[in-house]
């Protein structure tokens, strides 16, 4: 009998080799993160049987018996589903019943989730602060590939620049915006729900720790993330009742466009960008999520009267910036052409505070590149209000002096 | 300070797509000589401004990682909506990049030395031609309130 090759290490390894694995790793680890986007994306119809199957074996897992299904359009209209699974109050740790046996379902499947969270919670963690987080500038977080390149550890890639995007694209982007709107709308959102496809930033994360071979699992925990994958793959939220489950379909219809940090966010100029059967859901502009006049009717009244400076940006884009100066009646402080850009001028606006806030100046400049339709898009920036002129204002946005910026020969 | 620097041979978005393998939008004039150029130019939202202008503002620590720029580029900024980066490309061995930077406006993506002229690129803006030289890239801010003291301060993703 012969004895199999020990697998080479330490001596032979170059720190070449180790760049190029943990380069694999990484790569590995966006493929993987890009899958669960789409999961958390995905408009399919549930699969509901691959659905109840991961329920019911959840409630065999804590000991319960497999509940009745009731499948929902949308989780608003999981709240008057009429059935009394309406979702149980969240158990308080000091409030829970002695013995697990009188605890609710919900709080037995809630501590299962948890327990899995606490052990590859602090696995990471763990490794993070072996590994320190000096090496990596927080702020760049667009290119993980290259952060490999310069030789930073691929465990801290990929917590730091592969998962977070991830996180906000379906936890940030997605579900905290349902979860306000269901908030808004006097909905029961208090109740121990669990997210199903929403929920992929936990457990895909976990998925992706264990499948690009940066963690290792133990075989139960394994079993359990299994369970909980199978649910993320095949429904959207579900709100765990002692006799009655409520389980929503996912959404008809997400539109959502690239993120600069490699995930996507919602985005629809014309229609929700999130729709539920139903017609639940929410419209967004560039990962903002945004009330529909904002879509449909842009006025620069509804622009005065909102609150919210990121919405009300999107609504401006929306009229265009030239036209909402003239109809919003700014006080124009300046205008002189804009160095490097022949041609186009910069416009420099004082802003009322009684609807922006903190005082400030818009400064409008023209992009130094062509659209497609031949036309070139000007855009608005905020900047001090003590800034005197417009090429003033333009040289802070680079940290420049006003002399410096003229000097500038060309902008594309 | 000269201000442009000619060099004998002059580079087209076309040549650069085709030396680079990245691509441009289609309606982008491709066959205007791209100038290169010493002093300070803007591409969206970044500003190419030599080293020596922003001398005491911007420092590079003598343990600052410099590697080569390689073939397929650096990937400055990913930009927003659309996801489109600006890479730094430039000839092979012509060309260093260094992000350990110190900025006191906290703008400083990081500082390129080409001893050849490189350039960046941009799917929606094109390319931007730089002279041999040291150069900052940086990125551009929006803020409110006032200059000193406490600003809220964000970056601009174009």
């Amino acid at each position: 009998m012969t004895h199999p090759t020990p697998p080479t290490r330490g001596a032979l390894r170059t720190a070449a080799d180790a760049r190029r694995d943990a380069l694999d790793t990484v790569r590995r680890a966006i493929r993987i993160r890009d899958e669960w986007i789409d999961e958390g994306l995905s408009a399919l119809p549930a699969d509901r049987p691959a659905a109840e199957a991961a329920i019911s074996e959840l409630y065999t897992r804590v000991r319960r018996p497999v509940p009745r299904f009731v499948w929902v359009p949308s989780p608003a209209a999981a709240t008057d589903a009429g059935v009394s699974a309406r979702p149980t109050l969240p158990p308080r740790f000091d409030a829970l019943p002695r013995h697990r046996d009188d605890w609710p379902t919900a709080g037995l499947i809630a501590a299962q989730y948890a327990r899995l969270g606490y052990r590859i919670g602090e696995v990471v963690s763990l490794r993070r602060r072996r590994y320190g987080t000096y090496l990596f500038d927080p702020w760049r977080t667009d290119a993980p590939e290259q952060a490999v390149r310069q030789g930073t550890d691929a465990m801290l890639v990929v917590s730091r620049a592969v998962i977070p995007a991830l996180t906000r694209t379906v936890r940030d982007s997605v579900l905290v915006p349902l979860r306000d709107l269901l908030n808004s709308e006097g909905g029961d959102p208090s109740g121990y729900s669990c997210f199903g496809q929403h929920g992929v930033h936990q457990v895909g994360a976990y998925d992706l720790w264990r499948r690009s071979g940066l963690l290792r699992f133990r075989p139960e925990e394994s079993e359990a993330l299994d369970v909980w994958t199978a649910l993320a793959r095949s429904c959207g939220w579900w709100w765990p009742g002692d006799e009655v489950c409520v389980v929503s379909e996912r959404p008809v219809e997400v539109r959502a466009e690239p993120a600069p940090d490699g995930g996507r966010r919602p985005h629809s100029l014309d229609g929700p960008a999130v729709r539920y059967a139903d017609g639940w859901g929410f419209h967004a502009v560039n990962g903002t999520r945004v009330p529909e006049w904002v879509i449909t009717d842009p006025t620069p009244e509804r622009i005065a009267a909102e609150p919210n400076i990121e919405v009300r940006r999107c609504a401006i884009e929306r009229i265009g910036w030239d036209a909402y100066t003239e109809a919003a009646g700014l006080r124009l402080v300046g205008a002189a052409p804009d160095p490097g850009n022949p041609g186009s001028e910069l416009r420099l606006f004082d802003l009322p505070s009684d609807t922006w806030g903190t005082p400030a100046r818009l400064l409008l400049a023209v992009n130094g590149s062509l659209e497609r339709d031949g036309t070139r898009r000007r855009y608005g920036l905020t900047v001090p209000v003590d800034l005197p002129d417009p090429v003033a204002a333009a040289a802070w946005t680079y940290g420049l002096g006003p002399d410096q910026y003229a000097r500038l020969q060309r902008r594309t | 300070m000269p201000m442009t620097t000619v060099k004998p041979m002059t580079m087209t978005l076309s040549d650069l797509t085709r030396q680079t393998g990245l691509d441009v939008l289609d309606h982008l004039e491709m066959d205007v000589a791209i100038p290169v150029l010493a002093g300070p130019q803007a591409q969206g939202d970044l500003l190419i401004v030599p080293f020596d202008d922003l001398a005491g503002a911007v420092t590079v620590p003598e343990w600052a990682r410099w590697r080569p720029v390689p073939p397929d580029g650096v990937e400055v900024l990913r930009g927003g909506a659309g996801g489109n980066p600006h890479t730094l490309v430039a000839e092979p061995h012509t060309c260093r990049w260094t992000e350990d930077v110190g900025d006191l406006e906290n703008l400083a993506l990081g500082v390129l030395w080409a001893d050849h002229p490189v350039h960046l690129m941009h799917p929606e803006h094109g390319g931007s031609g730089i002279a041999p030289g040291t150069y900052v890239i940086r990125r551009q801010r929006e803020g409110r309130g006032r200059t000193t003291g406490r600003v809220q301060r964000m970056y601009v993703y174009d």
